[in-house]
């Protein structure tokens, strides 16, 4: 085999190796699980086209991930431009309060309190997120990335990765709350 | 009329994620320690947070369609 198929092939298997982290969050990137297949395919279609252009002992899946967001954003995926500022009125500690509120036992554990909120909860309020917080969440708390992987990964400042990812999470949470008060 | 940063657990409500983050300055860190050890109000929260974080990264994860995997493998370039 020539030395390039072999740096070629190694590069394929490292990259599918990768293949159920990159779904998982492509997965809380698009709207579904079709979207989700679809963008995993164009994904490492584009990355076994361009393979050469990756850098042997980098991080790949970062670098894959860098694929994707673009793919995701060239899809036209996003209407909305420039995320919302306006300030949140709830805190941090909105979502245990509101949690904590209706259970009888007048000091719970923590336990007790995150047992108010199903998986499938969990999953539809992520979805609830807009694109641009959900982007930088679902990189960092789900994905494990670093700030500063995340910043190269979406090409934004890291302070824009921080503050979007602290209201991300703030917002995620405001849809935890209303998800238990509707299905109560 | 009272500023919220004057409430010390309003001022620790704050610094939660940087402070699970790891983000906060060495200064800042003792502050909210100092804050949490006497107060369980806040204690708790901060458990909570740590406790969700975790349970939304395990409710997150979703297996993929062994056929996806077979289809990627078939975008490889053939030998």
């Amino acid at each position: 085999m020539a030395e390039g198929a072999r740096d070629r092939v190694r590069f394929e298997e490292e990259a599918l190796a990768l293949a159920d982290q990159v779904y998982s969050v492509a997965r809380h990137l698009s709207g579904s699980k079709e979207e989700a297949e679809d963008l995993v395919q164009e994904t490492f279609a584009r990355a076994f086209r361009s393979w050469r252009s990756y850098t042997p002992g980098t991080n790949l899946r970062a670098w894959l991930m860098r694929i994707m967001t673009n793919l995701n954003i060239d899809r036209g995926r996003r209407k909305q431009r420039s995320p919302d500022t306006q300030p949140l009125e709830e805190g941090d500690y909105y979502l245990y309060n509101r949690l904590s509120d209706s259970i009888s036992d007048e000091n719970p554990q923590e336990d007790q309190v995150l047992r108010r909120l199903s998986q499938n909860d969990a999953v539809k309020a992520l979805a609830q997120v807009p694109h641009d917080f959900r982007d930088v969440v679902v990189l960092v708390d789900l994905g494990d990335f670093s700030y500063q992987d995340a910043a190269q990964i979406l090409d934004i400042p890291i302070g824009t990765v921080m503050s979007r990812l602290h209201r991300g999470r703030r917002i995620l949470k405001q849809e935890l709350a209303d998800s238990v008060v509707e299905s109560a | 009329m009272t500023l919220p940063i004057d409430d010390p657990c309003a001022k620790c409500e704050q610094m939660l994620q940087p402070f699970l983050d790891r983000e906060l300055t060495q200064a800042e860190r003792f502050e909210a320690e100092r804050h949490l050890d006497g107060c369980a109000y806040c204690r708790k929260r901060y458990r909570f947070e740590e406790k969700l974080r975790m349970f939304v990264r395990m409710a997150a994860v979703e297996q993929m369609d062994p056929k996806l995997k077979v289809k990627l493998a078939a975008l490889r370039t053939p030998l």
